[in-house]
């Protein structure tokens, strides 16, 4: 049987949500809209995204991505539009839609008076020797196992591609206990946004420019990479090889519209590298040389997420003005004015070039792009903005209180801050989607560096940890001075005690690993831990010993008993010479029972009565 | 002159035997309760042993007494609060004679009467389930999955933590000098901490059971001997079970952490607190346990110490109350196994000192009368 629709929307994303609301509002009935959807639970990229977006809050700028996906689901299913999941178009045939429901393992066929493509985008590979061993991934992969169905597919990750994916996913493994070696990047730039790039880099994570990977190491899987300088024609530099111990090699290197569907409508596809390649010739309101076949979103030119909601929303009221006769001229306008406002700065021009191509022009500039100098009067606990790119971003302007921070007349304006009117509250610290807002305030003894901070755990008050400066390299220690949580943005600000004359410096900070501080190395046992079972009441050393497994690795306590011991003195008050220093006992180092059992040949096993060994341990 | 101090029980012995016993008094609100530890806790016969929980006992009250120690142990962590690194990996018993194999058909049906699951293994499924062991001249062996180990030390912290929580005071580094009897009444102990006034002592002193019970006049006819004792580095965990060996003399289990703890009796071993350690028993355990499990013999030794049993005539314990003294007690004797048997002894123990009779276990065999002019069962399944 035939399925007939008003409007057959494929896809979920963003886009494909953003159009299906559009359409549904405008029409008044959702049920005249379904939306196809291949993925086991709607939003597209969105359920993946888990730092904030950017843009304005108009768009959900400074919401996490999956909640902006759960936002505009609540909204297209309040609407009644029917959403069908782990379901794939698997063809535009000249008499009907195939859709292949994978769930009960059917192919459905429909009919829709109107086709919205909204079929994003597939990720580019890379070539490179053994690049089929498992653990080399795609960043979506990545990003599906990690965060969608939470599965850590590595420990340790090189990331290869320094765009906005590749800096988010490094980030977001981070936040999920990964380790990221290096992110190598072939051009001699980072491709996304300085913001993205400056929080991995102070986290202490390498951004290898001009550098590619060779080669993945391992037989049955990753086991670690090689990577390359390369030259300007993109040629591995001999003799510039580095090896990394991963376990895990994670791609982000691009993306290309996935045309295949609206190719099969007959549109005509135009072949434009600044859209990501091949991408569909359409107008300006989103309509592709076929009537009633519209596009959005990644499909028509690779971009991001607001702008795809943007697109959604310019075809869906085109569709919907069709379905009804009557005209959406005034909300469709608004929109072509905010994609105007968004695709205005510096990162858009190879959007704006490539539209170009296709008749469709964007205007560019208008915007402040001067840096503030600026930073405050001093001992006033106030922010500072280290914001250097135009990108069209302004949550900190529409959060703050106050209305100190303003970036002028146009989104992709570079904020500036005015500090008559800063009270040093911090919400424009939690809500910047790029975290680059910190807080600082120099007092007499030492001065306070606040930092935007969304890994886990929140460290306490008094927390000793090494202050890392914005390439995350150790500057000085420092300790937690008190953390500002906000449980609902869930990006806090630890507010660090630093020395003076390193408010300027300090940027981010590490927790000091239990490895820095070990007692017994055998057996892993800090001072924090033994210092724990003294508190419970466990003052022998043999006691502590037993507890903790201290001293009894198979160096038998060489360097730790004395420290153990110096540690009960200082936590019991006694001498350490009043303290039982425990027995010592035989071998005094490891030795194989096979060496032991070759002895049993060659001496006589009948005990000695002349020596006087053995040690009183009583 | 300030006032005496006074318990209403005073326990001799910071080991498995007294903590039990005094997590159990409190357990039933006895907590004017005081252990007196001469040294640290578990460092006489607890903190030394291989930490093996075993209910295959060739004698029927035993292995009563052994699985209600089993249920102890299973909620030890819910009951005490202390993870034990407890975990029923079971125990593999190894038969290399013909008469042992004998004994242990009759045992088997013994403990299956008892609603002990117990498994007959030929040298054959044991090579097939253990390929790591070498079955050479094995004749049977028998398996109990519920049988198990934990950590000694861990258990005597986790009874310790849990007596102070209730109320009861434990005295570490405190020695017991004398035992206070009048009109043949225990009462009070003399200690290098001083003198305290109480009703009760128990004397739970493992090696040191007979000379502490010479200070009331009461032979326990309980003897100390060496027993060795060495551990390996760690490897990966594969080994779950307590392999054990009456006739072959040995026993090996894995710890949690992934060593090897093994050891062996020795027959030319003179009673006596003996706390050295000798090479030749490095050899001679070398020597049996790289034939039996190959895998060792790459494997490397890192610690070898000694421990006392306090055997009884008839290796079982000698628990009970004294006829000659009131207000004596004693639980000793152990020959090896008082670890094990510890929660279901302390159990049964406290119910006795409190409402004069046990509840959940009889331990009246275990009674120093069965000594009196009777014939005696001796337990036949010790290392």
């Amino acid at each position: 049987m035939v399925r007939h629709v008003k409007a057959l929307v494929v896809g979920s994303g963003p886009a494909g949500l953003t159009g299906a609301i559009a359409i549904a509002e405008s029409v008044g009935d959702g049920k005249d809209v379904v939306i196809i959807d291949e993925g086991i639970e709607p939003g597209g990229q969105l359920p993946k995204q888990t730092h904030k977006f950017f843009g304005h809050e108009g768009f959900y700028a400074s919401v996490r991505g999956f909640e902006i996906g759960n936002l505009l689901v609540k909204k297209v299913k309040s609407l009644g539009v029917e959403i069908i999941q782990q379901a794939t178009v698997t063809g535009i045939y000249e008499d009907v839609i195939t859709v292949y429901d994978r769930v009960n393992n059917i192919v459905n066929e429909y009919l829709a008076d109107y086709l919205l493509i909204a079929t994003g985008a597939t990720e580019k590979f890379l070539a490179f020797k053994n690049n089929t061993l498992p653990g080399v991934y795609g960043a979506g992969a990545v990003q599906t196992l990690m965060n969608q169905y939470k599965v850590l597919p590595g420990q340790s990750f090189l990331i290869v591609g320094a765009g906005n994916i590749g800096l988010i996913v490094a980030y977001q493994l981070v936040q999920a206990g990964a380790e990221v070696k290096a992110i190598v990047e072939a051009s001699s730039r980072v491709g996304g946004y300085a913001v993205h790039a400056n929080k991995v880099k102070r986290l202490g994570i390498p951004i290898l420019l001009r550098h590619t990977i060779l080669e993945a190491i391992g037989k049955d899987k990753v086991r670690g990479a090689v990577v390359a300088e390369i030259d300007e024609r993109f040629k591995p530099i001999p003799g510039t090889e580095k090896e990394f111990v991963v376990d895990a090699i994670c791609l982000a290197v691009g993306l290309q519209p996935n045309v295949e569907l609206v190719a099969q409508t007959g549109a005509k596809l135009v072949y434009i590298p600044e859209l990501g390649g091949y991408v569909p010739l359409r107008d300006e309101n989103m309509r592709t040389t076929v009537h009633n076949v519209f596009v959005a979103g990644d499909l028509a030119g690779i971009e991001e997420a607001t702008t795809a909601m943007i697109e959604g929303y310019i075809a869906g009221y085109n569709i919907a003005q069709e379905l009804t006769g009557k005209s959406f001229k005034e909300k469709i306008e608004k929109m072509k004015k905010e994609l105007e406002e968004f695709r205005r700065g510096p990162f858009s021009k190879k959007v704006r070039d490539g539209l170009k191509k296709m008749g469709i022009v964007f205007p560019e500039g208008g915007y402040m792009e001067e840096q503030q100098i600026d930073k405050g009067p001093l001992g006033k606990l106030r922010a500072v903005i280290e914001c250097p790119q135009a990108i069209p971003c302004n949550p900190c302007e529409t959060s703050c209180p106050t209305g100190a921070i303003n970036v002028g007349g146009n989104i992709n304006g570079i904020p500036q801050i005015d500090y008559t009117k800063c009270i040093g509250c911090g919400v424009c610290v939690m809500k910047c989607p790029g975290l680059a807002i910190f807080m600082i305030q120099e007092k007499d003894e030492y001065s306070l560096v606040g930092i935007p901070y969304e890994l886990l755990p929140i460290p306490s008050n008094g927390t000793k940890v090494k202050l890392l400066d914005r390439e995350g390299k150790d500057v000085a220690d420092g300790e937690v001075d008190h953390v500002a949580l906000n449980n609902k943005g869930k990006t806090h600000i630890v507010f660090l005690k630093v020395p003076k004359g390193f408010e300027d410096v300090v940027r981010s900070f590490r927790i000091l690993a239990k490895s820095e501080e070990f007692i017994c190395r055998c057996e892993e046992i800090t001072k924090e831990d033994i210092e724990r079972v003294i508190d419970m009441g466990i003052t022998d050393y043999e006691e502590l010993r037993r507890v903790l497994r201290i001293g009894m690795g198979p160096c038998g306590g060489k360097t730790c008993r004395t420290l153990t011991l110096q540690i009960l003195s200082e936590k019991t008050g006694r001498p350490v010479s009043e303290i039982e220093l425990g027995a010592y006992r035989p071998p005094t180092m490891p030795t194989p029972f096979e060496a032991v059992v070759k002895s049993v040949l060659t001496e006589n096993s009948e005990v000695s009565e002349n020596i006087p060994g053995g040690v009183k341990d009583e | 002159m300030s006032e005496v101090k006074k318990y209403d029980i005073c326990i001799i012995g910071g080991g498995i035997t007294g903590t039990a016993l005094g997590y159990f008094l409190c357990k039933l609100g006895k907590t004017s309760v005081a252990i007196f530890e001469k040294s640290y806790l578990s460092s006489g016969s607890t903190g030394r042993c291989a930490g093996g929980i075993r209910q295959q006992w060739s004698t029927r009250p035993n292995v009563r007494l052994a699985m209600r120690s089993v249920k102890l142990f299973e909620r030890f962590k819910e009951d005490v609060g202390m993870d034990i690194e407890y975990k029923q990996g079971g125990y593999l018993v190894l038969s290399y004679s013909e008469e042992e194999a004998e004994q242990f058909e009759k045992n088997v049906k013994m403990q299956r009467e008892e609603g002990l699951n117990v498994e007959i293994l030929t040298p054959k499924q044991v090579s097939e389930r253990y390929p790591y062991i070498n079955t050479e001249g094995l004749v049977m062996a028998t398996f109990c999955q519920t049988d198990g180990h934990a950590n000694p030390h861990k258990a005597v912290i986790g009874y310790a933590q849990a007596i102070r929580r209730m109320g009861g005071q434990i005295y570490t580094h405190t020695e017991v000098k004398n035992i206070d009897v009048a009109n043949g009444k225990v009462i009070g102990i003399d200690t290098t901490a001083g003198y305290f006034a109480c009703d009760i002592v128990v004397n739970a002193s493992g090696p040191w059971s007979n000379e502490v019970s010479k200070l009331v006049g009461v032979d326990l006819m309980t003897e100390s001997y060496r027993h060795q004792i060495l551990v390996t580095e760690p490897l990966e965990n594969f080994f779950p079970m307590m392999a054990i060996s009456f006739s072959g003399n040995f026993y090996m289990r894995q710890t949690l952490h992934g060593q090897f703890i093994m050891g062996q009796g020795d027959k030319d071993e003179k009673p006596g607190l003996n706390f050295n350690v000798t090479y030749k028993f490095e050899k001679e355990l070398a020597n049996k346990m790289v034939k039996i499990f190959p895998f060792l013999k790459h494997v490397r030794i890192i610690r070898h110490w000694s421990g006392m049993y306090n055997m009884s005539p008839d290796a079982q314990p000698i628990i009970g109350a004294s006829e000659k003294v009131k207000g004596y007690y004693y639980a000793v004797g152990y020959s090896g196994h008082g670890f094990m048997v510890a929660p279901a002894v302390g159990e049964a123990l406290a119910e006795l000192i409190v409402f004069g009779k046990t509840l959940h276990t009889d331990i009246s065999y275990l009674d120093i009368k069965r000594f009196e002019g009777q014939v005696l069962e001796r337990e036949k399944n010790v290392v």
